[in-house]
């Protein structure tokens, strides 16, 4: 019984935070559908404590909710036993394992190209003009590359779940 | 340089034609072929 709570929380979790993460990644999709590059009038440029605090809060939350997307995921899996057929896309388990796969690729993605990137557009950390502007055509790809990586892992998210009639 | 991500439509439909390619695959390995 216990488990079967624990493994419910964490369900509970998982859709909670993966919202929060691809909700804020749509929400830039559906602002600016368009790539267009950043003028430089539009860079953030020291708008005040108070502001800055607010921008990093946004971009904190949506960070670290693919953290917490990410890793109740993983306990999921481990819960149940499941870890290591996901991982090496054993059997059936290869339907979870993919999306196991793709968001991990994605949680790489904005961690470790978006966010560095990030930093510099928004002015968190000191760069030149021409710099956040460079900076600002990878934010944009490294975003859509994971708009476009949230189908498939939607996909075979569900499919785990509720599409074993795809499968056979 | 352009790509496909430089629009909505082309980001959706990436991941569109992914996740059918993909799914082919998976499909694939479950059946054990």
């Amino acid at each position: 019984m216990v488990l079967h709570v624990f493994d419910f929380l964490l369900r509970w979790a998982h859709f909670i935070a993966a919202l929060i993460w691809i909700g804020h990644n749509y929400a830039s999709v559906v602002q600016r559908p368009n790539y267009r590059p950043l003028a430089r009038e539009e860079l953030v440029n020291n708008e005040g404590a108070t502001f800055m605090s607010l921008l990093n809060r946004e971009h904190g939350t949506f960070r670290y909710a693919s953290v917490v997307a990410w890793a109740s995921g993983v306990l999921m899996l481990w819960q149940r036993g499941w870890l290591m057929d996901a991982l090496t896309l054993n059997g059936y388990f290869a339907v979870i394992g993919t999306g196991f796969w793709i968001g991990t690729l994605m949680l790489g993605n904005l961690w470790l190209v978006l966010w560095p990137n990030q930093k510099k557009v928004l002015g968190f950390v000191p760069a030149t003009v021409d710099e956040r502007i460079r900076c600002a055509r990878i934010t944009h790809l490294s975003s859509r590359t994971n708009t476009m990586l949230s189908i498939p892992l939607l996909f075979f998210m569900a499919a785990s779940s509720h599409g074993a009639a795809l499968f056979n | 340089m352009k790509t496909l991500f430089d629009t909505a439509g082309g980001t959706i439909a990436t991941g569109l034609l992914l996740t059918l390619v993909l799914y082919l695959m998976v499909r694939q390995l479950v059946a054990g072929g």
